[in-house]
């Protein structure tokens, strides 16, 4: 009698809370590109390649947040992913050592550590004695957010390489490091990109991280040593400005990003499901 | 390989942001001067950027407003060329940038601050300091006391608690406004005091909100009811803010125009101390100005500077740039912000002559 | 040991270090502070930002108590949502439309959180400023609701936001392990004649030890968030049990407040002291939730 009422309570409560879980993605999406995509076209091309508008004067560009987004991406990657990687490697051939076990469980860890400490530090160490905000500074702090999650992905796509593979490759008398990198990457490549790509589309989006190591550069397209905007962080200092074009400014960014963002992530998850967290 | 095709496809914009830099010709070699500070002067420092730019396409100037405290935060670490900061720096401030160097500062333009709020059918408020003090130090709670309703007889006063909007950083315009309050009240000077930074009581009484610069601080004003704010003239008039009829020190209510805000200086006999001794100056000499047509919120907003720079290019940028300021710029000046008078333009120049 | 082993051993000394030199570094800042005030830091609600350096005292206490007001509200929002969903994936939907309902769940847990931050400013802070005042008219008496406050910048804002957050992540891991029940156990249970609400029930008790660690780790996602979390909780120094009432969480604090910290003398070191609790709460967490699902897994 109660058991049919708790029964449908339940198969109700299950059906909209599932719903209530995922209206949020749907109404963000929506609501960005709603907003975004009428500011896009009234900019045309020149909101991809010129600078900041002033206050309250039409929409400009946001070419220097674009060009810092890709550039930052571009050194926090060729700063992390070597390391992640080889890293990721360590820990899968050599699951026992106790070096091993302590880096697996530290990169879980760092896998949601709050972002804004890693850019505090990384403004101890970096900023100040250098003196100025940078491109690099930044990318440092980003390449050790992209860390975990690529030295996750390798490590699982490596020990999910077949035993065989590799007993074969040492059977005809390879050394360990021609193993791994000839024979075992070869068959575990697609988990390593995928963890790769899951690095760059979550730094990508990152802001915190920047706030104290980027500064911020809304004209100009400084080099590796000078400040640098970039998309996320335009997003955080226009919304707190009063000006509406400022505003509507930040809608277009954000549905570039948010573009940007789908365009790597989507096709990637739909590709590649066996290799999960 | 999908690797080598992001790493390329990254490489794309590089090369296409290196490419559309410089405009035909030769490579003009471009210098990037950066300035952080004051969210008072930068609307005036975004407008002159655009104009100086115009003419001078081999210099960029970035300022990014992060209120007074933090443009000095960044000066002190030397993360930027120049700071802009409404109060002039203190000794002992100054006797720390001395540590590091041969600090330059000098006032560049005329601000004002306006009492500015968001009371729906009252079109005119006119306040006295007094009044003004209580409401910032939570002693008066609702906009229809008896102390706002004896200035204003005829004002259709709501009943409602007022929300009292302050700013959340460390602010030279917080400074100005709580130094005025500290003059016009000795219980607001007791309770609460000046400073760039100060800890509002409406905040433990449930009335008080933060905003980021004066950007965030109208950014609320907009969307909170019954509230009231301090934030730079130029906002105010920008964003079409009602602003309060202030009572000078001769009694009459004014509003902040160019008249008020010049009445003011020229009755005030100003002082400004040379460029390397910057802390000489007094915050204070403008506020509560005599006159009878006087605003009595005014204050300078200033720049700090170092006399030397590592790199010569941005020495020579930095000095091209204030001196285009201080001349040129008075042609370009924007609603809310009032040049400066030409004797003390003159031992400014001489002080970014030195520049090297 | 093989030179391959002696090649890699500094890649990962170093992935060690730097967790280490991060710790280093906030200590070692946070000293002055802890030196200076004692643990009145973390008890008293009192910001003092003098430019008279004897003056200057900073208390902890309101961002401490917006941090954990925030993430536990989030994880209560969170963690019947996350199981809903987690079963919902496993059970209710036929297999090929699963992967469509595990697709936007990823989506969501790696979104760019700024854009969670933009959608709150505009969407959501406004919703619940409407709704917010409505509350204090019939229910004022309740401590929850007794907040006057229709900006709506406050704790429910923000929490509702981090709720939105971090159910991919709880949603994830619950639904991984509920889907690796053993088939048998799922069998038994039906033959035995129970409904749906009762099935599920007992699977789920099988991976309590999960959805704690689901929860252990959502949380740790809540205390670490920022930007979103920086634009609607208010930042202001309160400390008010109601749902509207707006506060501070530590990362906002450090978000807002770094800008300036040098300006003051003591500023910079108070802040890293806040960094330094955060660090602290994040890392127990972590380390709880990464253990229990350590042990689990072996189970």
């Amino acid at each position: 009698m109660f058991r049919k009422l708790k029964e449908t309570l339940f198969i109700a409560y299950v059906c909209i809370f599932s719903i209530i879980a995922l209206l949020p993605l749907v109404h963000i999406v929506f609501t960005v590109f709603a907003n975004g995509i009428p500011v896009i076209f009234r900019g045309g091309t020149e909101f991809l390649t010129q600078s900041l508008a002033s206050p309250g004067k039409g929409l400009g560009g946001i070419f220097p947040a674009i060009f810092g987004t890709f550039l930052l991406v571009f050194l926090s990657s060729l700063i992390g992913i070597p390391i992640a990687i080889l890293a990721g490697t360590f820990i899968a051939e050599y699951p026992t050592s106790a070096l091993s076990k302590s880096v697996r469980a530290l990169l879980t860890i760092m896998l949601e550590f709050p972002t804004i400490l890693v850019g505090l530090f990384v403004m101890a160490i970096l900023v100040i004695p250098m003196g100025s905000f940078s491109a690099i500074a930044a990318s440092l702090a980003l390449a050790i957010v992209m860390l975990p999650y690529v030295a996750t992905y390798t490590e699982q796509a490596l020990r999910n390489v077949p035993q065989h593979y590799k007993e074969g490759a040492y059977a005809l008398g390879l050394r360990k490091a021609r193993v791994v990198f000839s024979v075992s990457m070869r068959i575990a490549r697609k988990g390593v990109v995928t963890g790769l790509l899951i690095g760059v589309a979550k730094v990508s989006g990152e802001t915190a991280p920047l706030i104290f190591t980027a500064g911020n550069a809304w004209r100009s397209v400084g080099g590796v040593f000078e400040p640098v905007g970039a998309i996320p962080l335009w997003i955080y200092y226009l919304v707190q400005q009063p000006y509406a074009n400022y505003h509507e400014i930040a809608w277009g960014s954000a549905a570039v990003l948010l573009t940007l963002f789908l365009v790597i992530f989507i096709p990637l998850r739909v590709l590649t499901r066996e290799v999960r967290v | 390989m999908r690797k080598w095709a992001l790493v390329l496809l990254a490489l794309v914009p590089l090369l296409a942001g290196c490419a559309t830099q410089p405009s035909g010709e030769k490579e003009v070699k471009k210098v990037n001067v950066y300035g952080s500070g004051a969210s008072f002067p930068a609307p005036q420092i975004y407008a002159w950027i655009s104009e100086f730019e115009k003419q001078r396409k081999d210099i960029t100037v970035e300022y990014t407003s992060k209120g007074s405290g933090a443009g000095i935060n960044d000066f002190k670490l030397k993360l930027v060329h120049f700071a802009c900061s409404d109060p002039p720096a203190k000794e002992s401030e100054w006797r720390e940038f001395e540590k590091l160097g041969k600090p330059l500062q000098f006032p560049f333009i005329v601000g004002a601050v306006a009492v500015v709020y968001n009371v729906p059918g009252v079109g005119e408020l006119r306040l006295d300091g007094e009044t003004l003090a209580k409401i910032f130090a939570g002693d008066i709670e609702f906009w229809d006391d008896n102390a706002i309703k004896a200035l204003n007889p005829d004002a259709r006063l709501p009943h409602e608690k007022i929300i009292v909007i302050h700013r959340s950083d460390s602010s030279g315009t917080t400074e100005i406004f709580t130094n005025y309050l500290s003059i016009v009240s000795e219980d607001f000077k007791q309770k609460v005091g000046a400073g760039k930074l100060v800890e509002w009581p409406v905040d433990k009484l449930g009335r008080g909100y933060g905003g980021k610069g004066n950007e965030g601080v109208s950014a609320m004003l907009k969307q909170t009811m019954y509230s009231i704010a301090y934030v730079e003239l130029a906002y105010a008039l920008h964003e079409k803010f009602p602003i309060v009829s202030l009572k000078n020190k001769a009694g009459k209510f004014v509003q902040p125009t160019d008249e008020t805000i010049s009445s003011a200086i020229v009755a005030t006999k100003a002082f400004v101390p040379d460029p390397r001794e910057g802390y000489k100056e007094d915050l204070k000499q403008f506020l509560n100005a005599p006159g009878e047509n006087s605003y009595p919120i005014v204050a300078f907003s200033h720049v700090l500077l170092w006399e030397g720079y590592e790199d010569k290019e941005v020495a020579r940028a930095v000095k091209d740039f204030w001196k285009w300021v201080l001349t040129d710029g008075k042609k370009y000046m924007l609603k809310g912000y009032v040049a400066l008078p030409d004797e003390i333009v003159k031992s400014a120049l001489d002080a970014i002559e030195k520049i090297s | 040991m093989d030179r391959f082993k002696l090649l890699l051993l500094p890649v990962c000394g170093t992935v060690l270090g730097i967790l280490m030199l991060m710790l280093l570094v906030f200590a070692v800042n946070s000293a002055e502070t802890l030196a200076r005030q004692g643990i009145e830091t973390f008890t008293s609600n009192v910001w003092i930002a003098s430019e008279i350096p004897e003056e200057e005292f900073y208390g902890l206490l309101a961002a401490i108590y917006g941090t954990l007001y925030t993430s536990i509200l989030a994880l209560i929002l969170a963690l019947p949502t996350s199981i809903a969903l987690a079963v919902f994936t496993i059970d209710f939907v036929p297999q090929k439309a699963k992967e469509a309902l595990v697709i936007p769940v990823d989506i969501m847990a790696g979104l760019p959180t700024v854009l969670y931050g933009l959608w709150g400013l505009f969407v959501l802070a406004p919703l619940v400023g409407n709704f917010a005042p409505i509350f204090y008219e019939k229910l004022s008496f309740v401590p929850l609701f007794s907040y006057y406050n229709f900006t709506g910048f406050s704790y429910l804002t923000a929490s509702i936001l981090l709720a939105i957050m971090v159910t991919p992540f709880a949603t994830a891991i619950i639904r991984e392990a509920y889907r690796t029940i053993p088939a048998t156990y799922r069998e038994a249970v039906y033959s035995l004649g129970l409904t749906r609400y009762e099935a599920t029930k007992v699977l789920l008790s099988f991976i309590k030890p999960s959805i704690l660690a689901g929860s252990l780790l959502a949380f740790g996602r809540a205390v670490g968030e920022t930007v979103a979390v920086s634009l609607v909780v208010g930042n202001t120094f309160n400390i008010h049990p109601s749902f509207f009432a707006p506060g501070y969480t530590i990362s906002s604090l450090l978000a807002n407040q770094f800008g300036n910290a040098f300006v003051y003398r003591y500023m910079p070191s108070a802040l890293f002291c806040a960094g330094l609790v955060l660090f602290l709460i994040g890392l127990l967490v972590n380390i709880a939730g990464v253990l229990l699902l350590r042990r689990w897994r072996h189970v």
